[in-house]
């Protein structure tokens, strides 16, 4: 500190100036003043010192010794903690130079060794004529104080190194947004060094949505946090360098507050998702790659099986019966893999295996139930056996008649055991008869429901058309 | 054979590029076209040889394969929008598939059935 007008206003000796007087008739007051303060004539000698003075010594140095000069402590020392020659000592510079000496640390040592830091203001006593007689020295202890600001010091010191060590770019700014400070790995993420108290809002050349679009920094996520309007904690968005590359990042803003509970700013932390986001493109990547063979292997198949069908002059309805299975197996696959494998919605599986069979024919169709997710073997299942119900209602069943009319309905019963009901309704056909021999569709079915799902079917044969029940466990 | 496209078919008598890396995938769509009374039809398994048919001659639509191996089509669907020739992509991406420059292009799913590549591709031709 050596700005002290605010700590205490060093008292002027001016109006001694008239007399030696001072030097040798020290005011009756000074024992009761809470500032140590002594006096020395023009060679240095203690004229007289108060209370306060030489409890900060630690001492009561004898006056006018001429062994001991400028100073009533035991030893002096600067900040430093190297001791002051007697000439270097504040007073004895004053003497030498006859100029006041305001604001300046020291620290003293007492005789046992302790140590106080004290503030000093020096003024030189001047006689009429203007000759310099002597010198008044006001001191205080500022230990403690200083010690505080080194606490101060030291654990914002401490912060700053945490902050600097840290591997994910952080900032602070004012209440309204100015930046007072950031660390090295926002430096190095923004590719740029802004200006403290200048820059607003974010450090970044521009921004933009994480679907590219430009977003003005003023709308950022740290600024939308500073303007009080919600939690943007984890807001994904892009920051664009001014050589154009851009990097995907987290944004994790958070208000300051002071004591009072006023907000004073806010220190936002950018985690760069560059590695995540290559990942998942390489992923995206290496799912559609085995999508596409997957799907030219099962062409491959349907060329494969409709060539050798036609060179053997088999039933082109043979070649459509297979084609339509195989379709059936590829396009649950679809709506799978558009689920990530994880469900498949029941009614969209129910259109998209009919949409074939009955192309043109939709309002003959009435399909309704509740939304139903089903597991990726479920899935698969369901829409084999959907195929086979299909085909056969086109070939025998109501669908072969242009009034015949098909309805699905389901529902799911009960809570801890759900089951999912289905049932397949033929009407406006031609009556349905059992068939004399089971056939591949019809084992498929059977074997699908009971076997694989789980579950029971009833097929009756009636005089309106099929009606087939299925049951299957959910869980 | 199950028909349900319209008698006759609107395709008879079409030119086609069939731009498609596979061979036996090609032969089949081959197939399919010539069940649907196309006239003329031009295969291409890359780029290159798609570009060499564009030079001398001008389909009244194509069927493009996204994935050609090495090689996506996109070059070849910029070629034919400039010569204002229509065409459908293939894929077994599904529409997810498709850049952004394309997104919403119509596209089939690979396998198709014949009558699913009629319904297809009527929409693009002009009657």
């Amino acid at each position: 500190m050596t700005d002290t007008a605010d700590v205490v206003s060093a008292p002027s000796f001016a109006r001694f100036r008239q007399s030696a007087k001072v030097l040798h008739e020290p005011p009756q007051f000074l024992d009761q003043l809470p500032i140590a303060i002594y006096a020395c004539d023009a060679e240095g000698r203690l004229c007289w010192y108060n209370r306060r003075a030489a409890a900060i010594w630690g001492r009561e140095p004898k006056l006018g010794d001429s062994r001991q000069v400028f100073e009533g402590s035991f030893r002096l020392r600067g900040l430093n903690g190297e001791p002051l020659r007697p000439d270097e000592t504040p007073m004895a510079r004053v003497l030498a130079t006859a100029k006041p000496l305001h604001g300046k640390d020291v620290v003293i040592e007492r005789p046992d060794g302790s140590r106080l830091t004290v503030l000093v203001h020096i003024d030189p006593l001047l006689d009429d004529a203007g000759a310099l007689i002597g010198a008044v020295s006001c001191f205080h202890d500022i230990t403690r104080m200083k010690a505080a600001e080194r606490q101060a010091r030291e654990s914002e010191r401490r912060l700053r190194d945490l902050i600097e060590a840290l591997p994910v770019a952080v900032y602070t700014t004012d209440a309204q947004g100015f930046i007072t400070s950031f660390n090295e790995a926002a430096a190095d993420l923004w590719q740029h060094r802004p200006t403290l108290g200048q820059s607003q809002w974010c450090g970044s050349w521009r921004l933009r949505k994480h679907t590219g679009e430009l977003m003005p920094h003023e709308q950022c996520p740290m600024a939308l946090t500073l303007k009080q309007q919600g939690d943007f904690r984890g807001r994904e968005a892009m920051l664009e360098r001014k050589d154009g590359t851009c990097i995907p990042f987290l944004a994790f803003p958070s208000l300051l507050r002071d004591g009072a509970g006023r907000v004073t700013g806010a220190v936002n932390m950018l985690v760069d998702i560059s590695d995540r986001k290559r990942a998942e493109e390489r992923q995206k990547t290496l799912v559609d790659e085995l999508n596409h063979r997957v799907k030219n292997t099962l062409a491959t198949v349907q060329s494969l099986a409709s060539n050798t069908a036609r060179e053997a002059a088999l039933p082109s309805d043979l070649r459509a019966t297979f084609e339509a299975r195989l379709i059936a197996l590829s396009r649950t696959h679809d709506h799978l893999t558009n689920a990530g494998w994880q469900s498949a919605n029941l009614q969209l599986i129910i259109e998209e295996i009919l949409a074939p069979h009955v192309a043109g024919r939709h309002h003959a169709i009435e399909l309704s139930g509740p939304p139903v997710d089903l597991g990726p073997r479920q899935a698969l299942a369901l829409a084999m056996v959907f195929n086979e119900l299909a085909a056969n209602a086109l070939r025998h069943g109501s669908l072969s008649s242009d009034k015949g009319a098909l309805k699905i309905r389901w529902a799911i019963k009960g809570r801890r055991k759900p089951v999912l009901h289905i049932d397949w309704i033929e009407t406006g056909g031609p009556a349905a008869k059992s068939p004399d021999r089971k056939g591949f569709g019809t084992r498929l079915v059977e074997r699908s429901i009971r076997s694989e799902l789980n579950g029971t079917l009833d097929l009756k044969y009636g005089k309106a058309g099929l009606h087939g029940v299925i049951a299957i466990p959910l869980v | 054979m199950q028909r349900n496209w319209p008698q006759p078919s609107p395709l008879r008598g079409r030119s086609v590029l069939v731009v498609e890396d596979e061979t036996i995938i090609s032969l089949e769509i081959e197939q399919m076209l010539q069940d649907l009374d196309c006239d003329v039809i031009w295969p291409a398994a890359n780029l290159s040889q798609a570009f060499k048919i564009l030079a001398d001659h001008r389909p009244d639509f194509a069927l493009l394969d996204v994935n050609l191996g090495k090689e996506r089509v996109f070059p070849v669907a910029r070629a034919l929008m400039d010569l204002s020739v229509p065409f459908i992509f293939s894929t077994g991406y599904g529409r997810e598939g498709l850049p952004l420059e394309w997104a919403g292009w119509p596209v089939i799913r690979k396998p198709y059935l014949t009558s699913e590549l009629a319904r297809a591709i009527l929409p693009l031709i002009a009657p």
